[in-house]
């Protein structure tokens, strides 16, 4: 690199350190995309991930939905949340990743569009195997010796888990009286995507369907709280001392990242393509979603 | 079980009483026994208790390899095999003795939500201590996992075993966590209990249900268990009315059965109240 800018005119050599600068970034970003989990909190410096260790973080900044309840209501969270780790979301994610009409009518094409190239073509198989390899080491212990039989066990396990939270939940607004905590939080954020996503095959969502007050939980959480539906944009730096290498890198980074958008349109334009759920509602829903990342 | 066979067996076993000769079987108890099984083995035995039912123990060192799941303990009940506690509850309610039936739908909700709180946190922070802390895994796992066993065979039955628990441990996630975080989970497991007992005799009105004998299996194997550190019952120690609880359990359903401590050369250690 210092040879060849040796070599370079100093306008030359400057060009050669956006476009080295530039490589940089799309590398981190890849390397980013390709091993970072989400969801991920950026704060301050910090980067928080797992839904339970951005609560612990933003209780510390003392940020905190369930200062209302009691302690045994705070205990109550803590075990419904361990009975929804382990009933729902093994059928969530077989529902998502591993049934096959799901995966590749649904989330693949959908994962796909929201990844560059050529990170489209691994991610999405990548997250599949995670999740069939979690639901076969937690769920299919012998003598369940075929996926059909394990299959079996993961959705009905779901739907006693769907039960028992429309049980607990009753007829009441929240889990825990009018205000909602991050017990509601969690629920919200497993059933949402189950309830809104359009699923070829949901024998889950059905159940789900008939369970009018999780269905009416889910859809006023929704109106509460992500009614105002404003797709997030990356933050963009506002350092009144930004020099001139760094505003001309910006716009190349920005050219290609508009590049990028055209190739997708054309993507989802071409005929060949089945109209998929609308982006910018599953964006937001996914950034609330405990099991798979993106 | 697969569906047709747990409906095919509750139909066989509702239509015969308990035997009187019902026997459980676990691994050998000086020697082999694991934390994590001694626990599960402890809840199934204070369960069939308190449903008043009467049973055989039995010490195997094949235990593990007889269970149709691979997980101990089993019963064996007349002409059924059931292992681990939820398909033996089923077992026995099938028989028409239930502990839950007094309880309504909301109760029963939080009962199923803590004991996969149980089998979440503690049961995986058991799992994790004996066979991902290399210390452990070392000096106590390994050598009591392989004991019946001669060599060469030893060596490869511990070490796959505990391969198999590292790659479910990274399947749930649980892989990077360090000691420190596992003792955390430990604690907030045992806070959660806490609270949810109070100061009430049970976890549910005055009588006890499945989730009071998980709890008492658990906590008392952890009690009187000595692993390479104190800190796992010391997390369990802060809580008096856990203490409590254990105790009156093992007074009123076990009445001074002698549990022996994991580690074979010390003493059996009560908990102290």
């Amino acid at each position: 690199r210092t040879a060849i800018g040796w070599l370079c005119s100093p306008e030359q050599r400057k060009w050669l350190e956006y476009g080295w600068a530039q490589c940089y970034c799309l590398r981190t970003y890849y390397l980013q995309i390709s091993t970072g989990t989400v969801p991920a909190l950026h704060c301050e410096g910090h980067t928080v991930t797992e839904p339970a260790q951005i609560l612990n973080f933003l209780r510390k900044q003392r940020y905190n939905a369930d200062y209302e309840l009691s302690a045994k209501q705070g205990a109550d969270t803590l075990a419904y949340i361990a009975l929804l780790e382990e009933k729902l979301r093994p059928a969530l994610l077989h529902t998502f990743w591993v049934d096959t009409e799901n995966y590749t009518n649904l989330t693949r094409p959908w994962f796909a569009s929201r990844c560059p190239f050529p990170l489209n073509f691994f991610i999405p198989g990548r997250q599949a195997r995670v999740a069939l390899s979690l639901i076969l080491l937690t769920k299919g212990e012998s003598p369940l010796h075929s996926i059909t039989e394990v299959e079996a066990k993961v959705y009905n396990e779901a739907k006693e888990c769907l039960n028992l939270l429309s049980h607990r939940l009753g007829t009441s607004p929240y889990f825990f009286g009018k205000m909602p905590g991050s017990l509601d939080a969690f629920v919200f954020g497993y059933i949402a995507p189950l309830l809104k996503a359009s699923l070829p095959s949901g024998p889950l969502k059905q159940h789900l369907n008939q369970l009018t007050n999780l269905c009416q939980f889910c859809d006023a959480v929704l109106k509460t709280y992500f009614d105002d539906d404003a797709p997030g944009s990356p933050p963009v730096s506002q350092d009144a001392s930004v020099d001139a290498n760094l505003q001309k890198l910006t716009q190349l980074v920005n050219k290609e990242s508009n590049l990028i958008e055209k190739m997708d349109d054309n993507l989802r334009s071409s005929p060949q393509h089945k109209p998929r759920a609308p982006p910018a509602r599953p964006t937001t829903l996914s950034s609330q979603k405990n099991s798979t990342p993106a | 079980m697969s569906l047709a066979a747990e409906a095919f067996v509750s139909q066989i076993a509702a239509s015969e009483p308990w035997p009187e000769n019902a026997t459980l079987y676990q691994p050998l108890r000086d020697n082999q026994i694991l934390l994590s099984d001694c626990a599960s083995s402890l809840a199934v035995q204070a369960y069939l208790r308190m449903c008043d039912l009467p049973l055989r123990v039995c010490c195997r060192a094949n235990a593990e390899h007889m269970s149709p799941s691979g997980k101990v303990p089993f019963i064996h009940v007349g002409n059924q095999v059931v292992s681990e506690l939820g398909p033996i509850i089923q077992f026995t309610k099938a028989k028409g003795h239930s502990l839950s039936d007094v309880l309504d739908d909301v109760q029963r909700a939080e009962m199923k939500a803590y004991m996969e709180l149980m089998n979440n946190m503690l049961l995986t922070a058991e799992l994790y201590i004996q066979w991902c802390d290399e210390t452990t895994a070392a000096e106590i796992t390994r050598p009591r996992y392989s004991s019946p066993y001669p060599w060469p065979l030893k060596h490869i039955l511990a070490y796959q075993k505990q391969w198999e628990v590292r790659r479910k441990m990274s399947a749930v996630g649980w892989a990077e966590k360090t000691l420190e975080q596992v003792y955390e989970d430990v604690a907030q497991c045992c806070q959660a209990l806490s609270q949810r007992l109070g100061t009430q005799m049970y976890f549910f009105n005055r009588q006890p249900t499945e989730l009071d004998a998980l709890v008492f299996g658990h906590l008392f194997t952890i009690l009187t268990t000595q692993l390479t550190s104190n800190e796992l019952s010391d997390k369990v120690k802060t809580y008096s009315n856990l203490l409590t609880f254990v105790h009156r359990i093992e007074q009123t359903y076990f009445e001074g059965l002698n549990q022996a401590g994991q580690s074979g050369a010390g003493p059996w250690a009560p908990p102290e109240v």
